[in-house]
């Protein structure tokens, strides 16, 4: 890449003007040249010192220059003097005096200067790299909508925004999507799943004008809703049934959070209330009980992540956690690595360590463990209910009377015993008389100790959640690289500075801050918190963030495409009270949100203006038409279900098979962990270092790390997972069974299977096609006389052609 | 996999280059996204890539020794400890250990001196002894984690406490792969405990590059397949029906929604399955091997066979192309961590791997492999030469040994060396960092600039340690 900028640089006649640098020019001044820079020139040429009247501390200084004259010719190495300089060219000009620079070093400021000299905008200010005036630190702006010239096209405030830029670039937007088109990407968007040939046939039906806006409504409604985009989010919050890194242990309570965050996003909990909830939930007050629960809950944000549970160190694992809830809130909430801060300032964003540690305070006050000794113990919050308490009772009576049964018959049997012994006195009574019982009264015995055991491994826990308290609360001293042997000064609790519109919060030595944390957050004047979730929504929906960084709104994240828009939105998020629901709406009613995709050429998009956008917006970043885009893995597993009238829509509750706390792996690779359930795919296990393969697979994120933008990759496994796998075997046969059940003859047949995967009709040359191929099948097969079998077998063949294919798992 | 910090803009037309070919993957999305300078712009994520200089090997088996091999009974004879067996160890133990250690406890072994090189090698590995002069022994290892999970995860991708892409996903993402039906990067066997997949993750790396598992620890050998790569059900004339007709409605589908990378990399993807599935059976099938190699690792007996079965796999993996091989030895009980009864259990699982391995040692050398395959042998610790519960030793990783040979290593060399009883590494110490730094060098990476950018930064297989122990070097 930076050859190609190279060569657009170069093919200029006049030097090299870099008015704007791309992210990757910065990252490559950042990485390989500015370190160079500070480290052997700047002692002598920079703030302090001017030796030879020269700085090299900008990229106005560098073009001024010093008594020799200018010390760099953008784009031309050979004629800039810091190049001469450090080749040790001039026999009267070697630089640095302490040596030469090794030739890697030189070789990236040769490239540097052939790039252009790209250096950032804020050193023209003498800020540095961690420029607390980046944009990302100002509160959202009041942003005036801009003026658009086709007035027809929006559809609401947001699509000026879009449109605006669009007409800037000379682009035109694409025309509005069909309408199964529509019905089927707004679908898959809110729930997951594809739309049922009922639900196809009730959109078409509709034309009134806000027949989509219904539909949205609906989705929205619908409980399928919460359990798509709670998944979002627990993607963020790095959700797990398990601890992972190094001794793997059954978080047998994490489903709780799980539900809580489904229920949460069904409910459309305000998302103040809802970050403030799982930051703090176990210091706000409650009316009920149903909602205390639900508070504490709530906290397992913090204590799900992954943790090294045998780590020897005990100092070292109550740091590395956290630092894991440090970095986890910052990604989550503020989209700011603060992992970084832990052993050094950060690099690039204005973090230093003092502000690691202010924030780590908050969380080294905050209990989240019970026991640091190898292997450790996370806490848990009893969910006490009057029913559950009662069971419990009538539990531990039950077991008491089986026990006091039990000793009674010992008693009794030890009586016997003794009696016969007393005849003998010679005989000495060994120390447990049970091995003299009769065999009889053994096996009775046996029997009745059994089922103790067995009813015992049964009986009931009192529910209980993951999730954290108070511990004592703490101010933390600097560790020095990071190092918990190594203390600094003591920092009190309290927020980054940069983030300065915000008051500071006061923290207590009662609390440790959680709670303050929490409210500073959701702080309308915060620069961070609205823009980071309604940019991840944003992300969610269309494939791509307005910051595509949707987990880095740092220096070194990337810059918003339509910062305006960026700003509103969360503008408007707040107005809305921070609900959710409404953002989707104001998101999806739009005119931006409906455009036919690059890729489908429907009538309508047969004008010019689709042709235009590919070409004049190669990313789409403007988003002047819609973009194709794969099925996460959970959704392509759901819609296999789906589509063959497979799944279990039950909601809530635990998959698990190993108990609370005992091992998934040890010392053994024995998985006893199934997948084989027909509920919907965020409900089966989370096992981090042994995600379910058709999830690994398929881009599920690492569950170790808080991540809002999946990747998606085409690998040849999945091709076999699709070809080979248990799962779609079964689908197909199951989608086959159900076409041949709804219909008599091939042509109704191939009608209802292209509606129920694709959403719409067969082709005539498709159906030829089908035909002729389920004619091959059926010869291929012919060994087999049964034809009621051959016939379904055939159909499950093609059915399984039909669930592999692209259009089954990408939405256009 | 993670997320993009950084979106390259690309042409439609390198999208679509890009789309052409690839076992494993466009990993579309991600490799537009995060390409550091090694790679050019249109080239196929597994394509081989010229390494930063000239390789000394072209690949690398691992031989991996599940729970952690003791070295003052195998490889670092320590004369003191059989002097002072039973005195309290003469200086102190570190910070942190694992469990506790009461007093010395002298190898139950002796050692011999073999070859031309003289090298010592105990009773426990006396067929791999007699390949000592093909043989790099590294003395004075050491890590930085007393616990399995942690050490081991440090040992595949150098870092204890977070998820980072592993050895052979950074292998592969730096050299790519001589045959693309093929994935880069295998692991036979792997164990699920301890770190379990992130072991051979390509964590935040595309996903292209991840370690392809055959089976796991709790599988034999013989029984170790890719998943999915056999359908039970469907014979394979019905299957090459599925794909004409599949390869039919994709293109169909691709002609009506215009160019689209991504589909046509899942186009490509399903031929690429296809082969695969012949592809892999026969690597596995050793039934043109002669009975005097299947003899050489030990097929025809039952203690070898297992194990070396993955090592004969491994060879056959070498030849077929592949990049990174690993071999685990493992079993579902507590492999090589002997915290107790040390005798019985080392010498269970000596006698399991030796042979074999010597076998694997032999046929790389007679069919001209050594040369350019690095075999390397270790644990993700050793242990200490104090007791633990009266006969066995707990976790270290203050000082162990590894080795390696072929791929232009040193044979017969012996480097660095630990304290007297064996406990700290003490002289030319060579932390995992520097092991790592040293291993990609001899593939012809230098670990300062094999680079990957993530959330904001540059990754590197080391962080920002490493040094290259250039004194192994042939």
């Amino acid at each position: 890449m930076i050859g190609i900028l190279l060569c657009l640089a170069l093919a200029a006649d006049e030097p090299v003007q870099v008015a704007t640098p791309t992210v990757e020019q910065l990252r490559f001044f950042e990485t390989n040249v500015r370190p160079v820079l500070v480290e052997h020139c700047q002692k002598c040429h920079g703030e302090k010192k001017q030796w030879g009247g020269l700085r090299l501390d900008s990229r106005e200084a560098l073009m001024r220059g010093g008594d020799a004259g200018a010390a760099i010719v953008p784009g031309k190495p050979k004629e800039s003097l810091l190049i001469r300089a450090v080749r040790h060219e001039d026999e009267d000009l070697k630089m640095p005096k302490e040596g030469k620079l090794t030739e890697r070093q030189i070789a990236d400021l040769v490239r540097w200067v052939e790039m252009g000299a790209p250096f950032p905008q804020a050193q023209k200010t003498g800020a540095r790299t961690r420029d607390p005036n980046h944009w990302a630190f100002q509160p959202p702006a009041d942003v005036a909508v801009p003026a658009v010239k086709d007035l027809a096209w929006p559809q609401s405030v947001m699509d000026r925004f879009i449109l605006a830029k669009i007409e800037e670039a000379g682009l035109s937007p694409a025309a509005r999507a069909d309408k199964r088109t529509l019905i089927r990407r707004v679908t898959f968007d809110l729930t997951g799943l594809p739309p049922t040939p009922a639900e196809i046939d009730a959109y078409l039906a509709d034309e009134s004008n806000d027949a989509f806006a219904r539909v949205v409504d609906r989705l929205l409604e619908s409980p399928r809703y919460g359990e798509r985009w709670g998944r979002h989010w627990l993607d963020v919050a790095r959700y797990a049934d398990s601890n992972g890194l190094d001794e793997n242990i059954c978080h047998g309570n994490a489903w709780r959070y799980r539900d809580y965050v489904v229920s949460a996003f069904n409910s459309d909990k305000p998302f103040d209330r809802f970050l403030t909830e799982q930051l703090a939930g176990d210091l706000l007050p409650f009316a009920n009980e149903a909602q205390q629960h639900d508070q504490l809950i709530a906290t397992g944000f913090l204590s799900i992540g992954p943790k090294v549970l045998a780590e020897t160190d005990e100092a070292k694992m109550r740091m590395d956690m956290v630092d894991e809830q440090l970095d986890t809130t910052g990604r989550a909430f503020l989209g700011l690595t603060f992992g970084c801060a832990r052993c050094h300032d950060h690099k690039f964003d204005p973090i230093d360590a003092a502000d690691y540690y202010g924030l780590a305070g908050i969380f080294k006050s905050t209990l989240t463990m019970t026991k640091y000794t190898k292997i450790a113990d996370w806490h848990e919050h009893p969910l006490p209910s009057a029913a559950a308490t009662a069971k419990k009772t009538e539990y531990d009576s039950k077991v008491a009377a089986k026990k006091a049964a039990i000793a009674e018959f010992i008693a009794a049997a030890d009586k016997a015993v003794q009696e016969s012994l007393a005849a003998d006195p010679n005989k000495k009574p060994p120390e447990k008389l049970e091995t003299l019982y009769p065999e009889a009264t053994k096996a009775e015995l046996k029997k009745q100790r059994d089922e103790l055991a067995a009813f015992e491994k049964a009986g009931p826990n009192l529910p209980s959640a993951m999730g954290v308290t108070e511990d004592k609360i703490i101010d933390l001293a600097i560790h020095v690289r990071g190092n918990p042997l190594k203390l600094g000064e003591v920092v009190p609790r309290r927020t980054p500075p940069v983030m300065r519109s915000v008051p500071v919060p006061q923290f207590t030595d009662k609390e440790s801050g959680r709670r303050q944390l929490a409210a500073w957050l959701v702080n309308p004047q915060h620069p961070l918190t609205s823009r980071v979730f309604v940019n991840r929504v944003w992300r969610w929906h269309f494939g791509k963030g307005l910051v595509r960084t949707t987990d880095n709104f740092g220096l070194l994240g990337e810059a918003p495409s339509h910062p305006e828009l960026l700003d509103w939105l969360a503008r408007r998020f707040i107005a809305d009270g921070w609900s959710i629901k409404s953002l989707h709406r104001v998101i999806l009613n739009s005119s931006t949100y409906q455009q036919a995709s690059s890729s489908s050429r429907t009538r309508e998009s047969s004008d010019r203006s689709l042709t235009t956008s590919a070409t004049g917006d190669p990313e789409n970043r403007l988003f002047s038409r819609g973009d194709m885009r794969r099925l996460e893995a959970e959704a392509v597993r759901d819609s296999l279900l789906a589509v063959s009238g497979q799944m279990d829509v039950t909601m809530g509750g635990s998959l698990l098979k190993v108990k609370n706390r005992e091992f998934f792996f040890d010392h053994t690779s024995k998985d006893l962990t199934t997948y084989d359930s027909r509920r919907r795919s965020l409900y089966l296990p989370v096992v981090r270092n042994n995600v379910f393969d058709v999830f690994q697979l398929l881009d599920f994120p690492d569950p170790a790390v808080s991540s809002g933008n999946r990747a998606t990759t085409v690998v040849a496994p999945q091709a076999l997972l699709m070809l080979n796998s248990e799962l779609a075997m079964q689908a197909a046969a199951g989608l086959a069974d159900r076409v041949l059940a709804d219909a008599q003859d091939d042509d109704q047949r191939l009608s209802r299977l292209y509606v129920m995967a694709y959403g719409r009709e067969p082709s005539a040359e498709e159906r030829q096609a089908d035909r002729a191929f389920l004619v091959e099948v059926a010869q291929a097969q012919a060994t087999d006389n049964d034809a009621e079998k051959r016939l379904k077998q055939a159909w499950a063949t093609l059915c399984h052609v039909v669930l592999a294919a692209n259009e089954f798992i990408y939405v256009k | 996999m993670n997320p993009s910090d950084f979106q390259m803009p690309a042409s439609r037309r390198t999208l679509l280059k890009r789309s052409a070919v690839g076992f494993g993957s466009l990993a579309l999305a991600s490799m537009l996204a995060n390409e550091s300078s090694i790679r050019a712009a249109d080239e196929n994520p597994l394509a081989a890539r010229l390494p930063h200089f000239a390789a000394r090997a072209k690949r690398i088996i691992f031989l991996f020794m599940v729970g952690g091999v003791s070295q003052v009974d195998t490889f670092d004879p320590k004369p003191l400890l059989i002097r002072d067996d039973g005195k309290p160890l003469p200086f102190a133990k570190p910070r942190v250990q694992f469990n506790s250690t009461t007093n010395l406890l002298k190898s139950p072994w002796r050692f011999r001196q073999y070859g031309h090189s003289g090298l010592p090698v105990s009773e426990l590995f006396p067929h791999v002894a007699q390949h000592v002069d093909d043989m790099c022994m590294i003395h004075s290892c050491h890590g930085t984690n007393p616990a399995h999970g942690g050490a081991m995860m440090k040992l595949h991708t150098g870092s204890d406490n977070f998820v980072r892409p592993s050895i052979g996903s950074w292998v592969s993402y730096g050299l790519g792969t001589d045959n693309t039906n093929l994935p880069a990067y295998v692991t036979i066997c792997p164990t699920l405990g301890h770190g379990g997949l992130n072991n051979w993750s390509s964590a935040f790396l595309p996903a292209t590059y991840n370690g392809v598992p055959l089976g796991n620890a709790s599988v034999p050998s013989d029984q170790a397949k890719v998943k999915f790569i056999k359908n039970s059900l469907l014979p394979r004339d019905i299957q090459r029906l599925q794909l004409n007709r599949l390869n039919a409605m994709n293109r169909e589908h691709l002609a009506q929604t215009g160019p689209e990378a991504s589909l046509e990399a899942r186009i490509n993807s399903f031929e690429l399955a296809f082969r695969m599935q012949t592809e892999f059976p026969k690597v596995e099938d050793f039934s043109g091997e002669t009975p005097a190699t299947l003899k050489l690792y030990g097929m025809d007996n039952p203690i070898n066979a297992n194990f070396g079965r993955m090592c004969l796999m491994a060879r056959r993996f070498a030849e077929a192309g592949v990049r990174f091989i690993q071999v685990s030895h493992s079993d579902s009980n507590v492999q090589w961590d002997q915290h107790s009864d040390l005798k019985n259990g080392h010498e269970k699982n000596a006698r399991e791997v030796d042979l074999p391995i010597a076998g694997l040692l032999a046929d790389l050398k007679q069919r001209g492999m050594l040369d350019d395959t690095l075999v390397w042998w270790g644990s993700e610790f050793g242990r200490t030469p104090t007791a633990e519960s009266a006969n066995g030793r707990d976790h270290n990783p203050e000082g162990f040994t590894m080795w390696l040979a072929g791929g232009g290593v040193k044979g017969g060399f012996r480097y660095g060396a630990t304290d007297d009883y064996g406990y700290y590494a003490a002289d030319n110490k060579v932390h995992v960092h520097d092991f790592h730094a040293t291993l990609l060098h001899l593939l012809g990476l230098d670990h300062e600039r094999l680079t990957y950018r993530h959330a904001g930064r540059d990754f590197r297989l080391t962080d920002v340690e490493g040094n290259v122990v250039q004194e192994l070097f042939a």
